[in-house]
């Protein structure tokens, strides 16, 4: 029996079709469902998740894989191999500010950014030697920025038609994002037999 | 007064709980006695230098940096180097507690309970066949069927070298090895890494594992893509170690893509899966090195065994 997490959200019918394509299906629409289990035929069954819970479920075990961004692969930190990197779910992590504004005039203190992905955001910006006063949102990043909360923001991009529309652009890009596949690592070895026909389907 | 309890990444072990891992020490210590091989019990505390970053470290009053046990292998390599320099070979097991820093460079610490054995002195593909049986056998007393995945980080190493690679590409190569990451290994290498042999090689790493049975083409291919004589020794050693370890209790399967051990690993580096833990139950290697750091260079090889994993499983 495989557990795959499933991700709410943007991801899951693009997930939905790469794994139809490996003949898992879900027995129940998990768009309309209310259940948070639903079985996908006699040896599978899916978890329905936000995809930034993705990773934690799959490294602890409870699920056996699943499909999530490399955004939420990095920022959870979480133990993972992530061996299938789908191509959709494409956009880019960058840094943005109000245009015309110039980050290193602020030198003279920390930048202050906003961001969903302290994590990564710093780490990026330890390697570069900048001090950062940051600020840990979950949602409506760009108001930060234009608001006057902070002097920049660290934000997926996938247009970048809400940038511009709020007078923000990008000075810089930190990661180019895709849906992974995620597996855990005992899983790997001691399911092999299930998870490689699997696999094999699914790249 | 904060009611006081544990501190995260550790914990009270209370009544049953206490009961079964006892059970399980003494049957593993069983084990371990049968095979010859002899407990030591290093200190709690130690000069810091005898081991990693990830150790927690303090400064006693005199102004030296001591640490808590972070590591029982770089004890018992300490206490062989020393006190039993010379005696080969030495067949040394333990079992207590580890402290560490959750990152290298974070705050917070967990606990994890351990058991393991050395065997110092030897270094022939039948001592790493040796520790890979007894491995399989710590399992079998507890009642678990495991996998155990071996792999060389002296075949990466060798594979690094040969592709000229800078220790930052070594150290991004290694990464996406250890998360079979495909994409990146394959991004990496078409920029990084000039083609040929090695390139080859080291894009074969990230391959699924597979059965002893099937272990002889694997090792076969990867020998015909060797670039270097380091690389053709590092895949013999796996084939050799392969060749003596006949029953080794547990299924045994190759995954030349197993490069994640400690830093002082040599040669073979395993790990062990068992049903019902999300992460590894335990893992060993070779380090002929590390006794070297305390002035005797001996070859050993030897395993840990996590038993806040084990335990929970044992029957």
């Amino acid at each position: 029996m495989l557990t795959f997490a499933l991700p709410k959200g943007r991801l899951q019918k693009p997930t939905l079709d790469r794994l139809a394509r490996a003949t898992l299906v879900p027995d129940e629409e998990p768009g309309t469902s209310r259940k948070l289990i639903i079985p996908a035929g006699p040896d599978a069954r899916m978890v329905v998740l936000k995809d930034a819970d993705v990773p934690l479920y799959v490294e602890r075990g409870a699920a056996d894989l699943g499909v999530c961004g490399l955004d939420q692969v990095l920022e959870s930190g979480a133990d993972l191999l992530t061996p299938i990197d789908f191509g959709f779910g494409r956009c880019r992590l960058c840094l943005a500010a109000p245009r015309g504004k110039s980050l290193t005039a602020e030198l003279g203190r920390s930048l202050r950014v906003a961001t969903k992905y302290p994590r990564l955001t710093s780490q990026w910006f330890a390697r570069r030697g900048v001090p950062v006063d940051l600020v840990h949102l979950s949602g409506s990043v760009e108001l930060a920025a234009v608001s006057g909360l902070t002097d920049a923001i660290v934000d997926l991009v996938e247009t970048g038609r809400t940038l511009e529309e709020n007078g923000l652009a990008v000075v810089d890009e930190l990661l180019q994002v895709s849906a992974r596949l995620v597996v855990n690592r005992a899983a790997y070895r001691l399911k092999v037999e299930e998870l490689l026909p699997l696999m094999e389907a699914l790249a | 007064m904060q009611p006081a309890t544990p501190l995260p990444g550790t914990q009270d072990l209370l009544f049953e709980a206490a009961r079964r891992l006892r059970r399980c020490e003494t049957s593993l210590c069983e084990r371990f006695e049968k095979a010859g091989y002899a407990e030591v019990i290093p200190p709690a505390v130690e000069a810091a230098d005898v081991f990693g970053p990830e150790a927690f470290r303090a400064l006693d009053r005199s102004g030296r940096l001591i640490a808590l046990r972070a590591d029982f292998t770089a004890q018992v390599a300490r206490i062989a180097a020393t006190r039993l320099a010379g005696m080969s070979p030495l067949r040394l097991y333990y079992r207590g507690s580890i402290v560490r820093r959750v990152t290298p460079d974070s705050g917070p610490l967990h606990e994890r309970l351990q058991a393991g054995c050395e065997l110092v002195g030897d270094g022939s593909p039948e001592a790493d066949a040796e520790i890979l049986a007894l491995a399989g056998a710590a399992l079998g007393v507890l009642g678990i069927q495991g996998r155990i995945s071996l792999g060389s980080t002296g075949y990466f190493s060798a594979l690094a070298a040969a592709a000229g690679a800078s220790p930052r590409l070594a150290g991004a190569l290694n990464d996406a090895v250890d998360r079979k990451d495909l994409p990146t290994l394959r991004g990496l290498c078409e920029r990084e890494v000039p083609p040929g042999k090695a390139r080859e090689a080291i894009l074969m790493l990230a391959q699924p594992p597979r059965p002893q049975t099937e272990a002889r083409e694997l090792l076969a291919r990867a020998e015909e893509l060797a670039p270097s004589a380091e690389a053709l020794q590092a895949l013999r050693r796996i084939s050799a170690a392969l060749a003596a370890a006949r029953s080794p209790g547990a299924n045994l399967e190759v995954d030349l893509g197993e490069v994640r051990g400690l830093g002082y690993y040599t040669g073979i580096v395993f790990n062990l899966y068992a049903a019902g833990s999300p992460r590894p139950v335990g893992g060993g290697g070779r380090y002929d090195t590390l006794l070297g750091r305390f002035g005797d260079p001996r070859p050993a090889v030897g395993f840990s065994l996590d038993l806040d994993a084990l335990v929970p499983l044992a029957c």
